[in-house]
């Protein structure tokens, strides 16, 4: 679950990560009043609430020296589209002027070594990306022990290490600590500023913020699951499987197969084997493990609705999956709704046989059972005239 | 022989009176393995499957002498059962629940390295020693004993993969789910060595997939330590892209690591055959078996 900014910039100011005064507007009406209420200083910075790299240069981010201006602003931006997302929040905040330097600092979750990471670059502003290609050599890294913890000398090596300063040590240790907190309480895989600046004043400011929550851990962050009720998502059919714990993930828009299995290592094997017999998956569903007739019965459901769909493959090999269960509720979903789409099943494992007795005494759908992979992807390339 | 587990392991069912743990724990009687015994907090005093329930790992230990636990309860308790398991002083933990929050297992991951404890998954179907004992929740019937040590990501490539093996006459030392999470306790180079060290494992597969560098981990080391022929498939190839962790993410793969490409690029250079198929890894082991070589 990636936060939108302002929803980053509330959990900096939780945690006194230090941010730029702001407001958010969510509508037309109580413009003028959030930004008179929030007692912004001018000139104050517009920013369109929406996931993209290059916010700036699609022209998310604007300049104000006035209030006109900022009003003129926020209606030339709220509830538009930014290549292809609708702006539904603007957060605007005080202009931060005469800035020093721009930093570089997050902590991510790394796989290599399974500890949080440090990133840390004098070079920020850019795309670190860019910097990791063009100078690695400006990338400071320092991995985190989980039972340790952040401690003093991170900070010095960070801004020896970058040819810094070292008086910003003792900002940048509570900056880290800080950031550290948030990205542990909140089970983030990162938590990243860019730019941090060192402003007039001499003080570390987070001009930015992007937080990477794990979706396993939202059962444990209520007010998170509050933020993320409240987004469009990408694909209503996302959405809603997701309410039934299932991962419907989109592949192709020109794809007419969709796929079910009970593992995302099936699924993956199932696009490749598709994929190289020149044919195009639209959409899979992992039902994960252990699911029932009745939640199946909605995972067809749902993937039997994707547009364009003309072919349903049911792989399933199951271990803690039930083949019973998953025929019972093939069954359901097929018999209620009329389908007219080509069925293929296979199915192997725990109570193969009462599943295969289920699927076969399924009436009025062209279905068809066989024993194999391979045997699934022919059963659908015997039928591409249809697809 | 086998690696990890066989006859003689003594197991325990943490979660043993839930739906799939007493189910599962039925099917790994009826498949033979020793379950001891079981655990679920304040059903202590019952019996599942004519087995004892304890109320804590470390009553059950004392009563049974087990030796190694599956755990399986819900991913939310995850991280308490398996603090619990180890500070009960068990040396052989897996663990089989998917969307365990990765920051649990990360804390799980460093507890077990520092006291010296096997753990195995999540997001696992657990191990299997075929004919002799399963731990997990995999179907039994389709393994079959022989000589092909087996270590997957994912449990339904691997099922897939096996039943294949097994209708083609290729039996499995022990097959491994180091589970498809993106902290595994265990990875593929860290079986290496018992495989390696294994007189009944003459060929070792490995079904990986897209996304971190456990794959390249085990090509370095097949490279240099490794004397087996050793298989490999690669899932995920037309997987959707984007779907990465935003621009720190992309930091640590800005060389490649992670796709398929770069992982069979580092597979094929340390001399593992890449397959593109679970048909084709067949095809692999028959030309070896032809030859003699398993």
């Amino acid at each position: 679950m990636k936060l939108l900014e302002y929803k980053a910039k509330e959990l900096f100011d939780k945690y006194g990560v230090p941010t730029m005064n702001g407001c958010v507007i969510d509508s037309s009406e109580n413009m003028e009043g959030e930004i008179e209420k929030a007692g912004l200083t001018y000139p104050v910075v517009v920013k369109a609430q929406v996931q993209i790299g290059g916010r700036g240069k699609a022209g998310g981010i604007r300049f104000a020296d006035t209030p006109q201006e900022a009003k003129k602003h926020c209606e030339d931006l709220l509830f538009t589209e930014l290549r292809g997302y609708k702006v539904n929040q603007l957060l605007i905040v005080e202009k931060s002027e005469n800035n020093k330097t721009e930093l570089y600092l997050s902590i991510m979750l790394d796989r290599l070594t399974k500890c949080p990471i440090i990133i840390f670059s004098a070079n920020g502003g850019m795309e670190i990306e860019q910097t990791a290609k063009e100078d690695p050599d400006k990338i400071i890294k320092i991995v985190v022990d989980p039972f340790v913890g952040i401690k003093d000398y991170m900070a010095t090596y960070l801004l020896s290490k970058s040819g810094m300063d070292l008086s910003y040590k003792k900002q940048l240790t509570a900056m880290l600590t800080k950031l550290y907190a948030a990205f542990m309480d909140y089970s983030c895989m990162l938590v990243e500023i860019n730019p941090l600046v060192i402003n007039a004043e001499d003080q570390l400011v987070a001009l930015d913020g992007k937080i990477d929550i794990d979706d396993s851990a939202m059962f444990r962050l209520p007010d998170i699951q509050e933020f993320a009720a409240k987004l469009q998502p990408d694909n209503p059919l996302i959405k809603e499987a997701a309410e039934y714990n299932f991962l419907y993930i989109p592949v192709d828009e020109e794809g007419t197969i969709t796929v079910v299995s009970n593992g995302s290592g099936m699924l993956m094997s199932c696009i490749d084997l598709i994929s190289k017999e020149g044919m195009k998956v639209s959409a899979v569903l992992d039902l994960g493990g252990g699911a029932t007739s009745d939640r199946i019965k909605e995972a067809i459901r749902i993937l039997l609705s994707t547009p364009g769909a003309k072919a349903l493959l049911i792989n399933i090999f199951g271990g803690i999956t039930r083949c019973d269960e998953v025929a019972g509720g093939v069954k359901m979903a097929l018999e209620e709704a009329h389908q007219d789409k080509i069925v293929v099943v296979r199915m192997e494992g725990t109570n193969k046989e009462i599943g295969l007795a289920t699927i076969d005494s399924i009436k009025d759908v062209d279905i068809v059972s066989v024993p194999g992979l391979r045997e699934c992807v022919k059963a659908l390339a015997d039928r591409r005239d249809r697809l | 022989m086998s690696i990890l587990i066989d006859e003689s392991t003594r197991l325990i069912v943490q979660g043993i009176t839930g739906r799939e743990g007493s189910y599962h724990t039925e099917q790994m009687i009826k498949y033979g393995t020793k379950v001891v015994g079981g655990v679920t907090p304040g059903k202590g005093g019952q019996e599942v499957c004519g087995v004892p329930v304890f109320n804590s790992v470390k009553e059950a230990m004392a009563a049974t002498g087990a030796d190694a636990t599956v755990i399986f309860v819900p991913a939310k308790f995850m991280k308490d059962s398996v603090m619990e398991a180890i500070d009960a002083g068990m040396k052989m933990v897996f663990t089989i629940a998917e969307h365990v929050p990765v920051h649990d297992m990360m804390y799980c991951y460093h507890l077990a390295k520092a006291r010296g404890v096997k753990l195995f998954g999540p997001n696992s179907f657990g191990v299997i020693s075929p004919g002799k004992t399963k731990a997990g929740f995999m179907a039994g019937y389709f393994f079959s004993q022989g000589s092909v040590g087996v270590m997957s990501r994912s449990a339904t490539n691997c099922y897939e993969t096996v039943k294949m093996m097994t209708d083609n006459g290729i039996g499995q030392s022990t097959c491994v789910g180091v589970g498809g999470d993106m902290i595994p306790g265990t990875t593929f180079v860290e079986l290496l060595p018992d495989f390696e060290a294994d007189p009944d494992t003459k060929a070792v597969v490995i079904i990986g997939e897209i996304g971190g560098s456990e794959e390249e981990l085990a090509a370095a080391y097949i490279k240099e330590h490794f004397s087996k022929p050793v298989v490999a498939l690669i899932a995920g190839k037309n997987a959707p892209k984007g779907r990465s962790m935003g621009h720190a993410g992309a930091i640590v793969s800005a060389d490649g690591t992670g796709s398929a490409e770069h992982k069979e690029r580092a597979l094929r250079d340390a001399g593992v055959y890449c397959a593109d198929s679970t048909q084709h890894i067949i095809d692999i082991l028959l030309d070896l078996k032809a030859e003699g070589k398993i």
